[in-house]
């Protein structure tokens, strides 16, 4: 169901809700799988390098509520 | 469909309101009656926009609660809901009912109470306005989904931060002037750049404001208006409504649909083109999508947005004076009653009222209420009569 792609656009996010504050920050992103648009979490990245449009991503797993994370190629 | 008017308006300062939300409704319907100059017994009926009191405030069933308020208990009422575009999306209603014949003289109002919450509370009641299933719960708040917009803005027409910066700038500038304001409080290019971030690239400034807040209209078939009312009349000219889908990874997101849909058929249903607009009030729940907003309206070629605001077209004495309220930005943004707190300042500017940030010689002016992800969009127009 979630293909490999390429970030869409993205945003690092230092204000969460409360379920996500132990994250922050952390990185959303739409991903471009080729055929279709949808928004994933972004793990593993370099905090001191942020991803870019354009790069490519893969699906990593599906979190606790089963929500897709994905990290840089 | 027969021709509208506004016959009067009310409004609460916006920010921290001292009582309740029972007080701010009743001071801003009853400043609103009192101005259209007519007896209670003339309402007919009341549509009232209220986003989320049931999670901020534990109230729902609204439309009763703003009746007995007002002490017009028996009226139908109704309570409307539509994201950030709530208060449009209730006067929408009216407009219509009055239109179509069924009503000739309805109050339209709004309110949110929200400065009582906590940052988090806040932020996951506005985070139900997304798509809660594929989004919010993905890891997105609301001011992420437009700061993907911006990003991907920056990547198709170029980095415009320090015009992103400019637009909060002159909207605080605006809002300095206004006395029904909630910040009084001038700003800088460098403030908003290196103020708290939020989402990447957007800053605490680049947001709008968690305001308390409530505004009112009334409105009445133009046919009656001068004989039922006190005679400072405007006159709506046109109206429009679209939707686009609730994910915001599913869709354009420098170019909102939604806008240009209710644009089109505003603009159409005026008899006017961009040109014309002496004065809007454009939706900047956060400053890039002011700018994308000035551009799917018309008034400024796609990826020009900036640059405008940059050039001072969006000034009080620019080309189209954009938010001289102070906007969402600085303004404020109950978002249940947003849309018709830009219909009063609209309506103030058309009647020459604005004092200092009078627009000059404004004739016709428009409302730009844009809900949730860019999903839900009313764009009104109004016209002083001569």
């Amino acid at each position: 169901m979630y293909k490999d792609g390429a970030i869409f656009s993205f945003t690092v996010i230092y204000t969460p809700t409360e379920k996500f504050a132990p994250l922050a920050p952390y990185i959303i992103a739409i991903v471009d799988d080729g055929t279709s648009h949808y928004l994933v979490r972004i793990e593993e990245f370099d905090k001191t390098n942020l991803v870019r449009i354009g790069q490519a991503v893969v699906f990593s797993h599906l979190d606790a509520d089963e929500k897709p994370v994905y990290k840089l190629a | 469909m027969r021709s509208v008017s506004v016959i009067g308006i009310g409004e609460t300062r916006m920010g921290k309101y001292p009582g309740t939300l029972k007080d701010m409704i009743r001071e801003a319907g009853e400043k609103a009656i009192r101005d259209a100059g007519i007896d209670k017994s003339l309402l007919e009926a009341i549509y009232f926009g209220n986003f989320n009191a049931s999670y901020w405030s534990g109230q729902s069933h609204m439309g009763p609660l703003v009746a007995e308020t007002l002490g017009l208990d028996n009226l139908p009422t109704i309570r409307v809901e539509g994201a950030c575009a709530t208060g449009s999306l209730a006067f929408r209603q009216g407009l219509t009912a009055v239109a179509s014949g069924l009503y000739d003289v309805v109050l339209v109002g709004g309110a949110e109470r929200m400065t009582h919450e906590s940052t988090p509370r806040i932020t996951e009641g506005l985070a139900s306005a997304a798509d809660v299933d594929l989004e919010s719960s993905v890891g997105a708040t609301f001011p992420s989904l437009f700061a993907l917009a911006a990003n991907r803005y920056f990547h198709e027409y170029g980095n415009c931060r320090d015009a992103m910066a400019m637009a909060a700038v002159q909207n605080h500038a605006n809002a300095y002037l206004n006395p029904d304001a909630q910040m009084h409080k001038l700003i800088t290019v460098d403030i908003v750049k290196n103020g708290v971030p939020v989402a990447y690239p957007l800053t605490v400034f680049d947001c709008s404001l968690v305001s308390d807040g409530s505004a009112f209209v009334v409105l009445a078939a133009s046919e009656i208006a001068d004989r039922i009312s006190g005679g400072r009349i405007v006159d709506v000219i046109g109206s429009g409504h679209a939707g686009s889908s609730l994910q915001i990874s599913t869709k354009n997101i420098t170019s909102f649909i939604a806008t240009t849909n209710a644009a089109r058929e505003a603009y159409r249903m005026a008899g006017i083109k961009p040109s014309d607009i002496d004065l809007a009030e454009v939706h900047d729940c956060f400053t890039i999508t002011q700018i994308i907003n000035t551009e799917d309206l018309g008034f400024f070629e796609k990826g020009t947005g900036a640059l405008a605001v940059a050039e001072g077209k969006t000034a009080r004495d620019g080309l189209v004076a954009i938010n001289p309220s102070g906007g969402l930005k600085a303004k404020g943004h109950p978002i249940g009653a947003t849309g018709l707190s830009q219909i009063f300042e609209v309506v103030t500017q058309l009647r020459g009222d604005a004092g200092e940030r009078q627009v000059k010689n404004a004739r016709i002016g428009m409302n730009h209420n844009l809900g949730g992800s860019a999903a839900t969009c009313v764009i009104n127009i109004f016209k002083r009569r001569d």
